[in-house]
């Protein structure tokens, strides 16, 4: 059934394309409660940043844990910017996008000759300092005051309070991502990271420049993730540090990986299922939590590779061999 | 300069606290081959237990150390169904993300059977203090303080022992150094990992308790924070060596304290991370003297 | 193959389950103003632990024949995360002032209902279910959030929508003043700040120099910065110390201050820390006096304390254990929390009152722009934490009085009257 949905998919693909951006146009006409817009947002901001992840993780292999430190990068960067200099949102996009790359930049150096978990304390490291440091550089960031009232982006005299409006934002700027990923995973540097996801020392002798792509590869997804910072700043209207601890990091990391980690569809889905469950689950009150991570070590049993899990990966099913050890019935390697 | 030291001595006893974390870590992550952060709620239960026995039967810190190590030691069983024994040969993130959501889950459940609101952990050991006179200088050392370095001292050095000492400690050691070859040998790697695991969350439960008596309350959300350090401190170590995770871990609790002498404690986590960092730049396989690291 | 098919359609079959939910809110949403019995209902499905209230709101609903309908709240808060504690207090909080009300037969032939969202105290999750609330006709006014954080990040949807927002514990000082729609009842820092440098320290204690350990949050910078305004004008010695949020360990401060050799030691924050650090200064045989800015008179503070006779705090309340009403109080709310309260469920307990008080002064039928006016106009109420009249911005300005712990129980050492003039 699912080839035959791929095979569907690959023969219409640029009409299905067009009518679910269609769709996606005209939902908030459709959708008259402000509220699920502002899940539809939630979403796709989460999707985009998510993506940013997986772009890291799913593509390079290289195991990320800090990228709510690269999310706060652009928020800040972007509120502040607004906020004092009265900059416009749209240049802004490009700024803290740039700062969030010069960041990646930075944390990638000493993760070069890293590898593995060595790398992910260091990104989550790294993540911490910077929420920190947003916590106590009081002239740029506010301090422990934050930033508050942050200007809304102008676009020809239209409202972007509203999360009508906000919508086409973030549905732009994921569709926008989904493309440039889509196009830079095509070339020669996106094949050069799953190379070095596959086996880094073949890709290093086949002549692939592993340390400087493996640099770009943390650039890029710093520089999504800065941008779709700078985009949330104004949409929560306020931003203070203790919106990018690691739990934020942990979150958006759930996404990719119960989305399906090296595929572009993967975080968008993950970003659905994560919001959506919580959401659904709010009539628990306490135990909303309790039953989430519950469902999460479900879901990872039953489809452990994420539910649009690629199978011709390193991070596919087909390194688990779950049903070969129960059938050998002994012990496990 | 009394003020330096009495500053090191806190680093010292913090730190010492670190390292026993970081030892229960890394004999998980050496055995079992992946990391977990369910560490912080792991030294949450063993200080809820301990909180418990206090509260309910005696100020008895034997009993206590014991009830806390029983605790955790079977959430750690539950740890290991649940997140590792099933994805052994499957890429690490899952596992990872099995952990993320049992820390979840037990944090949650914490806060609703313990309640949500933080604990009192006094009076268990006296308030004295002892004032040594060191070339002029007053050190203040606290009983507590001293309890609570000896304890880790103990603890470190017998599980050494079992490490080196008995057949389970020898067969957890293989089992940390190549599961295959182990396996060949006729070892029960899946029984030996299950142990190793609860043995590292035994220890965890034994620093929660430190932690509840060092710093006098317990609450769900205690252990968050010291889930990081402890990874840490363990990848400072090279993560499966105990002994240099327990220097990495001393490390880093003497140099947050001594970070502290010239700015805030809010800085706390920016010190021990650019350690962290620093050394990885100039040591990519942490402290250790080999590069016996596979993770 | 198969599972991943499975796993998609688990996938869709949820989020068509969830949009069903959803659409099934609607209908009741619809339906509620019909009957009363249907508002009844709601508020059973939304809250069953509260079954008991519900049965009281019905009776006098019944027989005083002229009910007006129903006002409904819609209550922001921390259930779950590390505020729990202060999300729980106010569910209890505003819960129990609710069925009071009704009990007593509603005001003015309203009954209040309240429904309540978890936000974890998160500014995204806090807009987002200030939008459900604010886009919810009936919902006449918000309860919460917790934090400045969160309830500073609803200002567009409350202006936007002409909701007013309450909040029990939201204390920065440009909280309130940045929406006519903002209110707070916490008491902002400029009034008790200034009041514990200029008549705690200097003329009660009559301390010279003084240690500060504050907590770095929004709350606790804007104490520090109006506490060290007046004590630069007294002429008092402040040396101070800032931790993050979170932080356990204060033994490194503690040796730190213990240096400066200071009179009094001054903590500033309003939860667990005020009682770790005292108990952590004495765990390191530090003799001095202990004084907090933040806590009140909460019992939490008297129960974890280790060294409960040494501590001074500024007050705006206090629970008279020679009061009835407010022993039984504070007593009741330890047997339904399973803990002592502090000073913020009886914020929230407050809040719901002061709405009530609100509609009291209004003819006619209550909307959301008449409800607003009425609160900034209400005449000064006194309630459990103490008299509460709005400044123009919409916070206020709480007197203080100083307090101690006696014998394990809290005392008034100087009443309101001690240096009232001043401020």
């Amino acid at each position: 059934m699912m080839q035959q949905a791929k095979a569907f998919y690959e023969k219409y693909k640029v009409i299905i394309l067009i009518v679910l951006a269609a769709v996606l146009a005209i939902l908030p006409f459709v959708v008259k409660k402000t509220l699920y817009i502002r899940y539809l947002c939630n979403i796709m901001m989460y999707a985009t940043l998510a993506g940013s992840l997986n772009a890291i993780n799913g593509y390079s292999g290289q195991f990320c844990l800090g990228q709510a430190g690269f999310f706060a990068i652009g928020a800040y960067t972007g509120a502040a910017l607004a906020k004092n200099f009265g900059i416009s949102f749209w240049p802004l996009l490009i700024v803290g996008g740039l700062m969030a790359a010069l960041v990646g930049f930075i944390v990638s150096l000493p993760t070069l000759r890293l590898s593995g978990i060595y790398l992910s304390i260091v990104t989550l490291g790294a993540s911490e300092i910077i929420r920190i440091i947003a916590q106590t550089w009081e002239p740029v960031t506010g301090g422990s005051m934050g930033i508050k009232q942050i200007p809304y982006p102008e676009f020809f005299g239209v409202d972007m309070f509203k999360p009508q409006n906000y919508y086409y934002i973030f549905l732009g700027l994921l569709i926008l991502f989904l493309f440039v990923t889509n196009r830079v995973l095509k070339s020669r540097v996106g094949r050069a990271w799953m190379s070095i996801r596959e086996d880094e020392i073949a890709s290093k002798s086949l002549g692939v420049e592993t340390s400087r792509y493996k640099s770009t590869n943390f650039m890029y997804g710093a520089f999504w993730a800065g941008v779709i910072g700078v985009a949330y700043a104004p949409f929560v209207n306020y931003i203070e540090a203790s919106q990018f601890t690691t739990d934020t990091g942990f979150n958006v990391l759930a996404m990719v990986v119960l989305g399906g980690q090296g595929t572009l569809a993967g975080p968008i889905l993950g970003s659905v299922v994560v919001t959506v469950l919580t959401e659904a689950l709010r009539f628990l009150e306490s135990w909303r939590y309790v039953i989430y991570a519950l469902l999460i070590i479900f879901m990872m049993w039953v489809r452990p590779q994420g539910l649009m899990g690629a199978s011709n990966s390193m991070l596919a099913g087909g390194k688990i061999k779950v049903k070969e050890e129960k059938k050998k019935g002994g012990e496990a390697k | 300069m009394e003020y330096i030291l009495n500053q090191l001595i806190n680093g010292i006893c913090q730190g010492s606290i670190y390292a026993l974390m970081a030892i229960g870590y890394s004999v998980i992550v050496g055995v079992v081959g992946m990391v977990t952060f369910t560490y912080g709620e792991i030294m949450m239960i063993g200080a809820f237990s301990s909180y418990y026995i206090f509260t309910g039967l005696s100020n008895n810190l034997p009993l206590a150390i014991l009830g806390a190590f029983a605790g955790s030691f079977i959430i750690g069983s539950i740890v290991y169904k649940l997140c590792y024994e099933r994805f052994f040969n499957a890429p690490r993130h899952i596992s990872l993300l099995c952990t993320i959501g049992i820390s979840m889950l037990i944090k949650n459940l914490a806060q609703i059977v313990f309640g949500p609101d933080t604990k009192p952990v006094l009076n268990v050991i006296d308030n004295t203090t002892f004032t040594l006179n060191l070339f002029g200088a007053n050190l203040n050392i606290r009983l507590l303080q001293i309890v609570v370095i000896v304890l880790v001292i103990v603890f470190a050095v017998a599980l050494t022992l079992f490490f080196n000492k008995t057949k389970w400690g020898v067969m957890l050691r293989a089992v940390s150094q190549n599961k295959d070859a182990s396996y060949l040998m006729g070892i029960s790697v899946k029984r030996t990992a299950l142990l190793g695991n609860c043995i590292g969350c035994g220890f965890g439960g034994i620093a929660g308790i430190l932690l509840a008596l060092y710093y006098g309350s317990v609450s769900a959300t205690m252990g968050a924070s010291y889930s990081t350090k402890a990874f840490a401190a363990s990848v400072l170590g090279g993560l499966v060596d105990i002994r240099f995770s327990a220097l990495g871990g001393l490390c880093i609790g003497i140099i947050e304290n001594m970070g502290i002498i010239f700015t805030s404690a809010t800085f706390r986590d920016v010190f021990a991370f650019a350690f962290l960092i620093l050394i990885l730049i100039i040591r990519p396989q942490g402290f250790v003297s080999k590069k016996g690291a596979r993770v | 193959m198969k599972k991943r098919v499975l796993a998609l359609t688990l996938t869709f079959a949820l989020a068509a389950s969830v949009l069903a939910g959803c659409g099934g809110d609607k209908e009741e949403e619809t339906k509620a103003p019909e009957t009363q019995a249907a508002g009844e209902e709601g508020t059973q499905a939304a809250d069953e632990t509260q079954a008991a209230g519900d049965d009281a709101t019905q009776a006098p609903a019944a027989d005083s024949g002229e009910s007006k309908g129903v006002i409904k709240l819609g209550g922001l808060a921390p259930l779950t995360g590390q505020y729990a504690e202060y999300g729980t207090g106010f569910d209890i909080g505003f819960h129990k002032a609710i069925e009071e009300i009704n009990a007593a037969g509603g005001v003015n032939g309203y009954t209040f209902e309240i429904e309540i969202e978890d936000t974890q105290s998160d500014p995204v999750n806090s807009s987002t279910m200030a939008t459900k609330f604010a886009e919810d006709d009936e919902v006449m006014a918000l309860l919460g959030d917790f934090s400045s954080s969160a309830a500073k990040s609803t200002v567009q949807i409350c202006d936007s929508y002409g909701i007013l927002q309450l909040s029990p514990t939201a204390s920065a000082s440009d909280y309130a003043a940045m929406s006519p729609n903002f209110f707070g009842i916490m008491g902002r820092q400029d009034v008790e700040a200034p009041f514990l440098a200029k008549y705690v320290l200097k003329e009660y204690l009559g301390v010279q120099k003084i240690a500060v350990i504050r907590v770095d949050s929004d709350w606790g910078k804007s104490c520090y910065d109006n506490f060290i305004a007046q004590a630069d004008k007294e002429g008092l010695e402040v040396t101070v110390e800032t931790y993050a949020t979170g932080e356990k360990d204060f033994s490194s401060l503690i040796t730190k201050m213990q240096a400066e050799n200071p009179d009094v030691l001054v903590v500033m924050d309003q939860g667990d820390p005020v009682a770790d650090i005292f108990n952590q200064a004495d765990a390191a045989g530090w003799e001095i006096k202990h004084v907090a800015l933040g806590p009140g008179t909460s019992e939490q503070v008297v129960k974890r304390l280790n060294d409960k006779d040494n501590l001074i705090v500024t007050s705006p309340f206090f629970f008279d254990p020679d009061d009835a009403e407010l022993t039984a109080w504070a007593e009741w709310f330890q047997s339904e929390a399973g803990f002592a309260p502090t000073i913020h469920p009886a914020c929230a307990y407050d809040c719901v009152y002061l709405i009530a008080e609100a509609v009291k002064t209004i003819d006619g039928e209550v909307t959301r722009e008449n409800l607003r006016d009425a609160l900034a106009n209400l005449p000064e109420y006194t309630g459990v934490t103490g008299a509460i009249k709005f400044e123009a911005d919409g916070d206020i300005k709480r007197n203080y009085m100083i307090c101690g712990i006696e014998g394990g129980e809290w005392k008034v050492l100087e009443g309101f009257e001690f240096g009232a003039a001043g401020f």
